[in-house]
């Protein structure tokens, strides 16, 4: 076991060495046109006790700043050098009766840990729909401890859901490599250590794009990394 | 037993619909009954365990009881069930199952169960739903809705919570979107399986103003403790008229919960 | 057991009763595979009670979670972990952050409540009380030489065996078992991620096909293999009794196989038998529909109804021959009870349908059922009222086994009586899936049925062994089980009554006033507090039961032994045999010349005819 984590953490370093080579991408995906309003929440009793008075949780369809900046799009490349599992898990947190955050990126075989850090029962719930990813379906007590997950094929999105509370939802992007980024607040994004090369990458906004398919740019990582901005354009 | 009997009506949780102190006396008669029947047999063996203990009787009698109260018994106990059932059972369920308010005189719900909450739609305004079909039930659209009929561009849906006027009948019409749930009102005396693929009807009159819990009342999965956020309001008439002018969509627009979370 | 001490205790009258050709066959073939039907009644006997354990150990561990939710279990949570990994919920200090044990989680809760229905059910007292007492007694009772299709008895004991195993074998898979309650109601069976299911399904399918096998083999016996003079009025209730539910395994097993199967398919195959159209399951993504979920629950309660008689009917046969061997006196009433027997079978067929009143029942159907269930109690009534009467004029023996008989009646009554407001629907509407529910079915089964068998036990224990278990440990075990029974199932109808629902893994916390403050209807304070009353009782119940472990293994060698083949001084043909009892049982055929009970016949010379003396 510790042999085969040294072994892992060489590896790492060499890719790391290699990767020296290129850059890391970054860029920003904006927002075009106005998205129709949020929903309102409708908690419950229970859930209405976890959130400030006054505050009324919607959904989070369109996050986007008042630059235009689009967060929660998961970019990723579309073929890319094989990465190692990362060893890290992906976190998932269920606060105040929603899942945290909303889009979170993985790579295949990953841990996913799903947190609860609500008084409250929560029920996770992924349901893929690749074939060969299973689904699961467990109840967590309120604080209970983190349920770990993990799949072995790539899905756009793999969808958590929590049955107790039917507005929670959170989406997985789960790809082949390591190389994604989920857009932060200000929409933008980093794609980190990449080799250098030409390379194919996609953004995909989860209510825009519901089938997965985003939108697809060209982008050419050097010695200084790379450049690519996305529209998400929804005023047609 | 004889515990429970005397504190049934204390035990017994409040009851604030128009059938409800039936349900409850039904329940009080029957619980008599048991008691004459267990007390009246239980003063029988202390007796007879006394009496023909072994040291005291040391010879059996082959014979034994030569009487026949035993049968007038057991002919007493099959009438006073006859009565409890044709009297009370069989008519008072006749009643609650053949005559299920018409909708001109009741408000009218439907009531769509999932892991792990309650879904209703009501008709809005108009006091009519739109069209909906089984076959067009899914995750998104889950009263199975014709969108396009126009009766239905006012119905109003909840998530957990439904707004009723009291001293006025209501029908819900249960159904599930998954597994078999039970819709439970305990102050009301009903109780309904709802049962995917089917729409079955289940009424009361409330006459308490008040909010009431709803219980899932059938094992649904692992998150049944937690289905516990649905609540029946009823209220006051003018409470409710402003609930549900509150609550109608404008022109064009959808319910609220009508749109998807996702 | 080992084979040489074994022989010891077989081996002397066996030789003798079958002089020709004889030779010792082995452990294996003695033991294991044994074709003689005392020897698989007694395998059916201690797989049975195992399984008895088996399931009292998981409603100890749910009793847990319903008085103490969330909390961490104590003494074996660590251990549950180890073997249901991902199924237990570990619980970490709020400051520290340091493991301090683990809870129980919701799915967890709903496989034992599963297992524990199924075990209890099908594993446990259905086969001690049918198998176990039916293979050991009935040919010994009827004057036969074993069972009229040997094979097939070890066919079927093998089938049970693999099919319990099957069963527990999915408590180590990943994902854990069956979660759908005893009755797996579809869809919730079939749309649970879980492979449990599946073994559930297979395991009950072998299962249910064992019990064909027997049953088939428990009528051909009786009515074939009656000894000479041993004619239908001359029979011990108690084989008429094994005689009727023969038949309702028979004729109400085979629906619920079916059930099992098209279950199996829907989740296997595609199909959807039980699936309607409008599911919207994001496990069950491509149904076709068109099924029915109501088909499902009429093919499990055909066979659910009539099983209740399945769990209570040889129970009052034992409790009938304690009764009448302890008060030295004829059974009151005989030919009523067994008419009332005959009625009570057959009209077992057509209740089931009150398990379902809530399900959308219409007026003509239900007043069918539920004058049918009031009619199905005037049987029960007259059984339990012979019995009752019975006592009058005995001259009565309190030993162990007659205590346990004599407790039955009550305990029996109780259950008997608090299915009374539940087979009215109008009162059911209230107690439906409560705890009343739960208080009235344990009292059917456990202080009735479970009491009854362990009465048979003590009974039949000088007949295996030629040795006594101890009285004064059996009288310890009698008034600790007697009381802490009735301080577990007692505040059941209180809850019930108080509209607290069955199958919550917090007890009905969610419920509770706590957490709904402004709700009518919440469950009140005092009905969530009797939880931890009777989880404490059950666990005390549980303890009560060590006292006669130990009895029933150290008598085997230790116990006081008896002084004749007849200790108990009988009438039936199975005290009429050497003890214990050789194979081919008799030492010469015996003859029938009386009935069963002839005790203080008016005259005699002793308090007890034989059967196979003439007076």
């Amino acid at each position: 076991m510790i042999k085969k984590v040294t072994m892992f953490a060489s590896l790492a370093l060499v890719l790391g060495l290699h990767s020296a080579l290129g850059g890391d991408i970054t860029g920003k995906v904006t927002l075009k046109g106005a998205p129709p309003a949020e929903v309102n929440l409708p908690f419950d009793a229970l859930c209405k006790r976890t959130v400030k008075p006054g505050v009324t949780p919607t959904t989070r369809f369109y996050a986007a700043d008042a630059s235009g900046g689009l967060a929660d799009v998961f970019v990723y490349l579309k073929k890319a050098p094989a990465t190692p599992t990362p060893s890290e898990a992906a976190v998932l947190d269920q606060v105040s009766c929603e899942y945290s955050p909303y889009v979170v990126g993985a790579q295949v075989g990953q841990t996913i840990l799903v947190k609860n850090s609500d008084p409250v029962l929560h029920n996770v719930h992924p349901t893929p729909k690749v074939s060969g990813n299973k689904e699961h379906n467990k109840a967590q007590l309120p604080k209970g401890p983190a349920l770990s997950f993990s799949w072995d094929n790539p899905e756009l999105f793999l969808r958590f859901k929590c049955d107790v509370h039917p507005w929670m939802f959170a989406y997985v992007g789960l790809v082949e490599h390591s190389y994604f980024a989920v857009t932060k607040e200000d929409g933008t994004f980093t794609i980190k250590n990449i080799p250098a090369g030409d390379y194919e990458i996609e953004a995909v906004h989860r209510k825009t794009h519901p089938n997965g398919k985003g939108i697809v740019s060209k982008v050419t990582v050097g010695a200084d990394g790379g450049q690519a901005d996305f529209v998400v354009d929804i005023s047609k | 037993m004889l515990q429970e009997l005397f504190n049934l009506p204390a035990n017994l949780p409040v009851v604030a619909s128009e059938h409800g102190a039936d349900v409850d006396n039904f329940i009080i008669y029957i619980h008599w009954l048991m008691a004459a029947l267990f007390i009246g047999w239980s003063s029988y063996y202390i007796y007879v365990l006394w009496r023909f203990n072994g040291k005291k009787n040391k010879k059996a009698d082959y014979h034994g009881a030569r009487t026949h109260v035993s049968s007038y018994l057991e002919v007493a106990v099959a009438i006073v069930e006859v009565v409890l059932l044709t009297a009370f059972a069989i008519p008072m369920w006749a009643k609650v199952v053949e005559e299920v308010p018409k909708p001109e005189e009741s408000t009218q719900i439907r009531v769509m169960a999932q892991q792990f909450a309650w879904n209703f739609m009501h008709p809005g305004a108009d006091d009519k739903f739109g069209k909906q079909a089984f076959d067009l039930v899914s995750e998104e659209n889950k009263f199975g809705r014709d969108l396009e009929d126009e009766n239905g561009k006012d119905d109003i849906f909840t998530l957990n919570e439904i707004h009723l006027p009291v001293d006025k009948k209501v029908v819900f019409h249960t159904s599930s979107l998954d597994v078999i749930h039970s819709f439970k009102v305990i102050a009301m005396r009903i109780c309904q399986d709802t049962i995917p693929g089917m729409s079955i009807p289940v009424w009361c009159e409330p006459l308490k103003v008040g909010r009431y819990q709803i219980n899932c009342a059938q094992l649904c999965g692992n998150g049944h403790t937690a289905m516990t956020g649905g609540f029946l309001n009823v209220d006051s008439q003018e409470d409710y008229d402003a609930w549900l002018a509150q609550n109608t969509p404008a022109d064009g627009e959808e319910g609220a919960g009508a749109l998807s979370f996702e | 057991m080992d084979s040489t001490e074994a022989k010891e205790h077989h081996g002397a009258e066996h030789d003798a009763g079958h002089g020709h050709d004889h030779h010792d066959p082995g452990f294996m073939r003695k033991y294991i595979f044994s074709t003689d039907h005392k020897i698989i009644g007694i395998q059916y006997g201690l797989t049975s009670l195992l399984f008895m354990l088996a399931g009292f150990f998981l409603i100890a561990v749910m009793r847990w979670s319903i008085a103490f939710p969330g909390e961490p279990l104590p003494v074996i949570g660590s251990l549950l972990n180890t073997f249901m990994a991902g199924m237990t919920s570990p619980v970490l200090d709020p400051e520290t952050n340091e493991l301090i044990g683990y809870a129980i989680s919701n799915d967890l809760y709903n496989s034992f409540g599963a297992m524990h229905g199924t075990i209890m059910v099908f594993l446990a007292v259905v086969p001690l009380a049918f198998a176990a007492f039916g293979n050991y007694v009935v040919p010994l009772q009827i004057g036969a030489i074993d069972m009229a299709f040997p094979r097939l008895n070890m066919a079927s004991y093998h089938l049970f065996l693999l099919g319990g195993l099957v069963m527990l074998g999915s408590f180590f898979i990943p994902g854990g078992p069956a979660q759908a309650g005893w009755t797996s109601y579809s869809p919730l069976a079939t749309s649970i991620p879980t492979d449990g299911q599946l073994y559930w399904l297979i395991a009950m399918v072998i299962i249910i096909t064992s019990s064909l096998l027997g049953a088939v083999n428990f009528i051909a016996t009786i009515i074939q293999l009656r000894a000479p003079g041993m004619t239908w009025m001359r029979l011990p209730f108690f084989c008429w009794a094994q005689f009727v539910t023969a038949f309702l395994l028979l004729l109400a097993f085979p629906p619920l196989e079916v059930g099992a199967l098209l279950q199996l398919m829907d989740r296997v195959a595609g199909t959807s038998f039980y699936l309607p159209t409008g599911l919207a399951i994001s496990s069950m993504q491509d149904v076709s529909g068109g099924g029915s979920p109501l088909l499902y629950q009429h093919l499990f309660w055909f066979l659910g109804h009539p099983e209740v008689y399945v769990l209570i009917l040889p129970a009052m046969g034992v409790v009938s021959e304690i009764i009448a061997n302890n008060t030295r006196k004829p059974i009151w009433g005989y030919k009523s009870l067994v008419y009332s027997t005959l009625v009570l079978g057959f009209l077992s067929f057509i209740v089931w349908a009150h398990h379902m009143y809530l399900t959308g029942m219409g007026t003509k159907i239900s007043t069918f059922f539920q004058t049918t269930t009031m009619i199905i109690s005037i049987p029960s009534v007259i059984i339990l009222t012979c019995l009752f009467i019975s006592l009058w004029g005995g001259s009565i023996r309190f030993n162990t086994p007659m205590l346990f008989a004599l407790a039955f009646l009550p305990m029996f009554g109780i259950g008997g009586l608090t299915g009374l407001p539940l087979g009215f629907n109008y009162s059911d509407i209230h107690l439906h899936d409560t705890y009343y529910v739960i208080g009235h079915f344990h009292y059917v089964v456990a202080p009735g049925t479970i009491f009854a068998l362990i009465a048979g036990i003590y009974f039949w224990y000088p007949k295996l062994t030629g040795r006594y278990m101890s009285e004064f440990w059996g009288k310890v075990h009698f008034w600790c089980s007697f009381v802490f029974m009735n301080l577990t199932f007692q505040p059941m109808f209180a809850q019930g009554m108080a509209g607290m629902e069955r199958r919550m893994a917090d007890g009905g916390a969610g419920y509770s006033v706590a957490n709904n403050p402004d709700a009518i209807g919440a469950l009140a304070d005092q009905f969530l507090k009797l939880n931890v009353n009777i989880t404490f009782a059950a666990y005390a119940l549980g303890l009560s039961q060590i006292p006669f472990i130990i009895n029933l293994f150290y008598s085997i060698s230790k116990g006081r032994s008896v002084e004749s083949d007849n200790p108990w001084q009988s009438t039936t043909l199975e005290w009429q045999t050497p003890t214990p009892p050789p194979h081919g049982n008799f030492t010469t055929p015996p003859k029938v010349f009386a009935g069963p009970y002839e005790y203080s016949v008016p005259g005699a010379a002793q308090d007890y005819n034989p059967q196979n003396q003439k007076s």
